[in-house]
C-alpha cells in the first residue's frame, strides 16, 4: 500500500510536481496518466526515494520514506525508465546480484529465481550472457531482478513503452497476475488505452498537479462522457502528449 | 559489510569478463619496462662500441706527416686513406671524421711554427661526438708532446706552460651514471598504477550510467556509500596486477639483459627490493582508484571519462619526471606529497640506500589520508540525487 500526501518537487524554477496526493491499495492497479512531462516519473522517483521531495510525505506500507528510505526501498520493486542489464553477466547472475543486494539468503534466492525464470518463460536464456539479448528478453531480466525479493509494492514507469504488440500483451498479463496476487501496483503511462484497459484506479496528472482521480466509472460520471478517452481529454484540456 | 563483498564480487567478475579492457591495461604496464630496456641496451651498446673498438681514421695527405701518423698508429688508431670526395662523405655520414694534413705541414713543422691540420666533421651528428673527441684528444696529446720536447731541447721546464694542471676525479660510479637513466623508473611505476585502474573505474562509474543500469542499482535497499566503497575496491586487483606486472618486467630486464656488459654496471633490483616497492605502492593503488572514481563519476559517458582520466594519471607522475633531471634529496616534507614521496623512496630502494622508517610511515599515512578524502567526496557525490538525473 502506497500513500502520497502533498508531494512537491521543483527543478530550479520549474515546478515539476505540485501537491500531489493519492493512495494506491493492495490488490489494485493504480495508473498515473498524463502527457509527457506532466510529472509522472518525478512523482514515481520520489516514491522510490531517488529524488527527495521539497515538501510532502509518502508512505510505503505505512513507512515514511523520508525517514526510513532503506526500509522503504526493500518493500518496493521498481521497473524504471532505465532498464539497463549487465551484458557480461548471465540472466541468473543479473538477477542474483539484485537478490543479494536485497539481502536474500542463498536458498530463498535460488528458489525464487527458478520461480521467476518459469513465470517469465526465460529458462532458455537463464545461463546465457545478456549481450545480444532482444529488447523483450532484456525487459524480462529487468522485471525479474526488480521483483526478485517478492515486494508487496511494484512501481512501473511506462512499462510498455517501446514494446511490440506481443510483448505489450505479455506485460499486461503479467501486471494483472501481480495484481491478482494481492500486490499494490502503481504504473505511469501516457497511453489512454493502456490505462483504461488495466487500471482499477486512475490518477490524471497535468502540469505537475492531480487533475482528477477515481475509478474509471467515477471519472466517466464526473465528466458525463461515455468513453474514457473523451473523459481524459476533457479533464486535461488537450490531447497533446497523449497517445 | 556483506553488501560491499556482493558489489565487489559482481564488479570484479564483470570486469574480468571485459577481456579487452584489462588486456589493454596490462599491455601498457609492460610497455614502460620494455621501452626502458631497449633504450638501455641501445645506449649501452653504442657507448661500448665507441670506447673500446680500435679507432679508424681516414687521413688525407698522410705522407706529409710521418711522425704524427706513427704516433697515432702507436695509439691503436688504424689509418686509412680518405675517400676522394671526403667532405661529401662526412656530410652523408659515410665516415665520422677525416683528418687532412696539408702539404705545408712538413715545412711549418720543421721551422717550429704551428703546423696546421684540419679535422673535417659534422658537429650536428650526435653519434660522432665520441669519435671526434678521441681524435681531438690524441692530436692535442701529440701537439703537447712535441711542444714539451722543444722546450726541453731549449733548456726550459715544460711546467712553465702549464699554469694549471687539471686532474679529473669523477665521483660518479658506473652505477650512479646508469641511475640517471633509471630514475625514470619510479615515473613508470606510479603511472601504471593509475592506468591499470582506469578502464575498470570508467566501466563501473560512467559505464554504469551509460548502460542505464545505475538507477535500478541505486534503488536497491543499500546505502549509496556502500556502492562507492564496493566499486572502489573492485578496481584494486586490476591496479595491483598492473603494478606487479610492471615490477616483474623491470626486474626481469635488469636481471636478464646483461647491463654489466653493456654499461659496466649492475642494477640491484632483486626480489626483495621489488616486494618492498610493491608494498610501498599499495596506498597509491587506493589513491589512484579514489581520485579516478571521483572524476569519472562526474562524467556522463565512458568516452568523456576516457578523455579525463589519462590527465589525472599524468599529474602525479610529473614530480617523478623532475627526479629524472634534478637531483632531489629526500626530506620529511616531500614525504607528505602523495606519489612523490613514494617515487623518492623507490629511487632510494633501487640505490640500496638506507631508508628511514619514519619517511615510509609518513608517506603511507599522507597518501591514505588524501585517498580517504577523495573517497569521501565520491560518497557525497553519490548521495546527491543528481548523480542520476543530469
Amino acid at each position: 500500500m502506497i500513500k502520497v500526501e502533498q508531494l512537491s518537487k521543483s527543478f530550479g524554477k520549474i515546478r515539476a510536481v505540485q501537491d500531489v496526493s493519492f493512495s494506491a491499495l493492495d490488490g489494485q492497479i493504480t495508473g498515473l496518466l498524463g502527457p509527457n512531462g506532466a510529472g509522472k516519473s518525478t512523482t514515481l522517483r520520489m516514491i522510490y526515494t531517488l529524488l527527495k521531495p521539497d515538501s510532502g510525505v509518502a508512505y510505503i506500507d505505512e513507512i515514511d520514506i523520508s525517514q526510513f528510505p532503506i526500509e522503504a526501498r526493500s518493500r518496493i520493486g521498481v521497473l524504471s525508465d532505465a532498464q539497463g542489464v549487465y551484458d557480461r553477466l548471465t540472466t541468473r547472475e543479473n538477477i542474483r546480484y539484485f537478490g543479494q543486494l536485497q539481502g536474500m539468503n542463498d536458498q530463498d534466492l535460488e528458489n525464487r529465481m527458478d520461480e521467476l525464470l518459469i513465470m517469465l518463460d526465460m529458462m532458455s536464456i537463464a545461463d546465457r550472457r545478456a549481450k545480444g539479448f532482444s529488447t523483450g528478453e532484456r525487459l524480462k531480466v529487468a522485471i525479474a531482478r526488480a521483483i526478485v525479493h517478492n515486494p508487496n509494492n511494484i512501481l512501473l514507469d511506462e512499462p510498455t513503452n517501446g514494446l511490440d504488440v506481443k510483448s505489450t500483451r505479455t506485460m499486461r498479463e503479467f501486471i494483472r497476475k501481480l495484481r491478482d496476487d494481492g500486490k499494490c501496483i502503481v504504473l505511469t503511462s501516457h497511453i489512454m488505452q493502456e490505462v483504461a484497459a488495466l487500471c482499477d484506479k486512475i490518477i490524471i496528472i497535468s502540469n505537475g498537479a492531480v487533475a482528477a482521480q477515481g475509478t474509471p466509472d467515477e471519472i466517466l460520471n464526473k465528466t458525463r462522457k461515455d468513453n474514457l478517452e473523451d473523459a481524459f481529454i476533457e479533464i486535461i484540456g488537450s490531447e497533446e502528449g497523449l497517445a | 559489510m556483506k553488501n560491499i563483498w556482493v558489489i565487489f564480487r559482481k564488479e570484479t567478475l564483470d570486469s574480468i569478463r571485459d577481456t579487452r579492457s584489462w588486456m589493454t591495461g596490462l599491455f601498457s604496464a609492460m610497455f614502460g619496462p620494455i621501452m626502458l630496456g631497449i633504450l638501455l641496451v641501445l645506449l649501452g651498446s653504442s657507448t661500448q662500441d665507441d670506447l673500446n673498438n680500435p679507432l679508424t681514421l681516414p687521413v688525407q695527405g698522410s705522407e706529409h706527416a710521418p711522425g704524427l701518423i706513427q704516433f697515432l698508429t702507436s695509439q691503436d688508431v688504424i689509418i686509412v686513406p680518405a675517400p676522394a670526395d671526403f667532405e661529401t662523405a662526412v656530410k652523408l655520414g659515410d665516415v665520422d671524421v677525416v683528418l687532412v694534413i696539408p702539404e705545408e705541414f712538413g715545412g711549418e713543422f720543421s721551422s717550429n711554427k704551428s703546423a696546421t691540420v684540419q679535422l673535417v666533421l659534422d658537429s650536428s651528428r650526435q653519434s660522432t661526438v665520441i669519435v671526434v673527441l678521441r681524435i681531438q684528444t690524441l692530436l692535442e696529446g701529440y701537439s703537447s708532446y712535441i711542444g714539451k720536447l722543444r722546450l726541453i731541447v731549449r733548456g726550459v721546464s715544460p711546467e712553465v706552460i702549464e699554469a694549471i694542471a687539471i686532474e679529473e676525479i669523477d665521483t660518479a660510479t658506473p652505477q650512479s651514471q646508469a641511475m640517471l637513466l633509471i630514475s625514470m623508473l619510479p615515473y613508470f611505476i606510479i603511472f601504471v598504477i593509475f592506468t591499470g585502474a582506469s578502464p575498470i573505474i570508467i566501466d563501473i562509474t560512467a559505464g554504469e550510467r551509460e548502460r542505464k543500469s545505475l538507477e535500478p542499482l541505486l534503488i536497491n535497499p543499500v546505502p549509496h556509500k556502500i556502492f562507492v566503497v564496493g566499486k572502489l575496491l573492485s578496481a584494486f586487483p586490476f591496479s595491483m596486477a598492473s603494478l606487479a606486472l610492471t615490477l616483474i618486467s623491470f626486474g626481469m630486464i635488469f636481471n636478464i639483459v646483461p647491463l654489466e656488459k653493456f654499461l659496466g654496471i649492475q642494477i640491484s633490483l632483486n626480489v626483495i627490493t621489488l616486494i618492498e616497492i610493491f608494498l610501498l605502492c599499495l596506498p597509491v593503488v587506493f589513491l589512484a582508484s579514489a581520485i579516478q572514481m571521483l572524476v569519472a563519476s562526474f562524467t556522463r559517458t565512458t568516452k568523456e571519462a576516457g578523455t579525463y582520466l589519462p590527465f589525472i594519471a599524468l599529474i602525479p607522475s610529473l614530480p617523478g619526471l623532475l627526479l629524472a633531471f634534478f637531483s632531489v634529496k629526500s626530506n620529511l616534507w616531500l614525504m607528505l606529497i602523495p606519489t612523490f614521496g613514494q617515487q623518492l623512496l623507490i629511487n632510494q630502494m633501487m640505490r640500496q640506500e638506507p631508508i628511514s622508517i619514519l619517511y615510509i610511515v609518513v608517506t603511507v599515512l599522507a597518501t591514505i589520508l588524501v585517498a580517504t578524502i577523495f573517497t569521501w567526496l565520491a560518497i557525497l557525490l553519490y548521495e546527491r540525487e543528481n548523480i542520476l538525473f543530469r
